[in-house]
């Protein structure tokens, strides 16, 4: 069992609820002690938090599955590898990457690894290329709320981020469609066809891996 | 905080240069950036930049002058402040005016949700940043005086505690001229999107749209026009599509005359001036309510105007009929554009100069110095041969007293109603401006 520790900050009050029980080093714990706030609301300007997810947004969806986008922020001077996003209202949730296969179609896929973010560095996690997927959502995310996902490092670390939820259109890239069991809910037939000629992504050495493959969401 | 987003990479001979070369002696981008570190407020921004022509009304206007600072593309208008923007801002070339209607069922926690997500875009669009999820961000980039000013109609405000509607939050009572159309009428939350760049207008407009999907259908929409910014110089009236000058008489942005008419609220200042119309009272902003406070009313009316039958009316009739001269606007009893009326002025044949029918006579005419308002009109036409007409959107803090004793008088008489006929109306509660962190409305919903 993963025991996480708060790493969003510093004050007293996370640090007794980080500490407890757990084995985060001293040097981390100076390290990020400058934040305000122990609310871990990392939503966008909370800088303080060594890791932070700014300018979050969440595609609103009402079931099936949908995606967190931002731009995350490695805040230190030690490189940060996100390995893990837990997100209670849904049945799974994955790091995902978009990539292109060799007819030029795009195919998302889980990050196998996790995502590394160079010390003082960023990432983005956008439509169209990394992103963190919810799948199996158990209640819809409406336009307009806002919902908090934990990211956790792979030294065990973790900070809640805050997404507000907002109608988009796009971020429809086909998940692994020839492995797909297909999902009741989701309309896929249009979703079949998308192709990205243009599409930057990372070049992350990660083997594509079996999973349960569903569309991304549409509502 | 509030940076041109484009004010890195100028060369430094544009903007010492155009310093020099304005008449004014300032650039215009510098005193956007100046008022923004002096505090960032609406007014300050409106008054610094623009206030030029018509900043006290009693003043003649500014003349015409070439725009010599650059491109109007990065030129910001402050989005947090005491008041909304787009109310004593410059008016911009052009506007969409969105009428939403709240879907059947949404509760009030929802409306406030949506009003967070269309105050976030807002205030970065109005910036020239893109909001979260814009796919074409790249239409953010040159807000070219980008204002989003919001209306709350009864219901959107009903939300908060039906005891915190205004009794004058409704539709106006019956005019005799009025040929309504109901869908004009309508609508729960008003969107003015105002700015000098119809691109970045419309990618603005389909981001507060997309973003009110989820909660409101569109009950309407007009779009109206004025000039093109650079084709006159600041502070000039606007031209409607009957070839006259329309807001004459407006109070000047910045003015104490503005702070009592439409704010309801006098600044307090002790060398305050006022038109010729004498000194308003400090009082007409006392019966808003407590969440509107910095807030004001909007009446949008929609006016067709007949150009076919206006088109029959010769110089002299038109003339007669408005009471001012179609070329520079002044009243028939002489002068210039800004110089009262003598309504007892006589010609030679002992007839008064003005008619008494006259719209100007019967908008002003024995009318106190509280009766007055201030319009920010845009054109409309939608193809040739089509709909044309005029929003008329008419602010003043308090529509009892200000705005209908003047509607009542020209629905009684006025000769220009011979060619235009009000199709549309609203009310609107113009909630205050917020600092950053609030949503629009905050006031109403946790005040």
């Amino acid at each position: 069992m993963r025991k996480n520790i708060t790493l969003a900050a510093a004050v007293p009050l996370a640090l007794i609820i980080g500490l407890a029980g757990c084995g985060q080093s001293q040097s981390q714990a100076q390290e990020s002690a400058t934040t305000e706030s122990a609310t871990a609301d990392a939503n966008s300007e909370v800088d303080a938090a060594a890791l932070s997810l700014d300018d979050a947004w969440v595609k609103a969806a009402d079931d099936g599955m949908t995606a967190v986008f931002g731009t995350l922020k490695n805040n230190t001077d030690k490189d940060i590898t996100l390995v893990e996003a837990k997100y209670p209202d849904a049945d799974m949730v994955q790091l995902h990457e978009t990539v292109e296969d060799d007819s030029g179609a795009t195919t998302m896929r889980e990050k196998k690894g996790g995502v590394a973010i160079p010390a003082g560095q960023s990432v983005t996690f956008e439509p169209g290329g990394d992103h963190i997927m919810l799948m199996g959502l158990k209640k819809p995310i409406k336009a307009g709320e806002e919902i908090s996902v934990e990211l956790v490092t792979a030294d065990d670390q973790s900070v809640d981020v805050t997404a507000v939820a907002k109608e988009y259109s796009g971020a429809k890239e086909n998940y692994s469609p020839e492995e797909a069991e297909g999902n009741a809910d989701d309309e896929s037939a249009d979703e079949g066809d998308m192709s990205h000629d243009d599409m930057d992504h990372d070049d992350m050495d990660h083997e594509d891996m079996g999973h349960e493959d569903m569309d991304h969401g549409d509502h | 905080m509030i940076t041109d987003p484009h004010e890195e990479g100028r060369g430094p001979a544009d903007s010492q240069g155009s310093a020099a070369g304005c008449p004014f002696g300032f650039s215009r981008r510098r005193l956007i950036a100046s008022a923004a570190a002096a505090g960032g407020t609406g007014v300050i921004g409106a008054v610094a930049g623009f206030g030029i022509g018509r900043g006290r009304a009693a003043e003649a206007p500014a003349s015409p002058r070439r725009d010599l600072t650059g491109a109007n593309g990065p030129v910001l208008e402050p989005f947090y402040g005491t008041h909304q923007a787009g109310v004593e801002t410059p008016a911009q070339a052009y506007a969409h005016f969105l009428a939403l209607r709240l879907r059947p069922g949404t509760k009030a926690a929802e409306a406030v949700r949506w009003l967070r997500l269309l105050t976030a875009d807002a205030a970065a669009l109005t910036q020239g940043t893109a909001p979260l999820a814009d796919s074409e961000p790249e239409l953010a980039r040159d807000p070219a005086r980008l204002t989003v000013t919001f209306g709350f109609g009864r219901r959107l405000v009903a939300f908060a505690g039906k005891d915190r509607v205004p009794d004058w939050l409704g539709p106006l009572e019956k005019f005799r001229i009025d040929d309504l159309e109901t869908k004009l009428c309508e609508g729960d939350l008003l969107l003015q999107i105002c700015g000098d760049d119809p691109l970045t207008l419309a990618h603005a407009r389909r981001m507060l749209f997309k973003d009110s999907r989820a909660f409101a259908e569109l009950a309407w929409q007009r779009d109206g026009f004025r000039r093109s910014y650079g084709s006159e110089g600041e502070g000039q009236t606007q031209r409607n599509l009957f070839g006259q000058l329309d807001g004459t008489a407006n109070p000047g942005p910045g003015s104490e005359d503005f702070a009592r008419i439409i704010w309801g609220q006098g600044t307090g200042r002790a060398d305050a001036r006022f038109s010729a119309r004498g000194e308003p009272p400090t009082d007409l902003g006392a019966h808003l309510p407590d969440w509107m406070r910095g807030g004001t009313t909007l009446v949008l009316r929609d006016i067709a105007m007949n150009l076919e039958t206006w088109d029959e009316a010769d110089r002299p009739g038109r003339e007669f009929s408005v009471g001012r001269t179609l070329d520079t606007g002044a009243p028939l009893s002489g002068g210039d554009e800004f110089d009262p009326p003598d309504f007892t002025a006589v010609d030679a044949r002992g007839l008064t100069k003005i008619s008494a029918a006259s719209h100007v006579a019967r908008a002003r005419d024995g009318l106190g110095p509280e009766v007055q308002i201030h319009r920010r009109t845009f054109n409309y036409e939608t193809g040739a041969g089509e709909e044309s007409g005029l929003l008329f959107a008419s602010f003043q803090a308090d529509i009892d007293r200000q705005f209908l004793p003047i509607q009542r008088r020209l629905a009684e008489v006025d000769l220009l109603n011979t060619w235009t006929t009000p199709i549309g109306s609203t009310v609107w509660a113009i909630p205050p401006g917020i600092e950053e962190g609030e949503y629009i409305g905050q006031s109403l919903f946790e005040g």
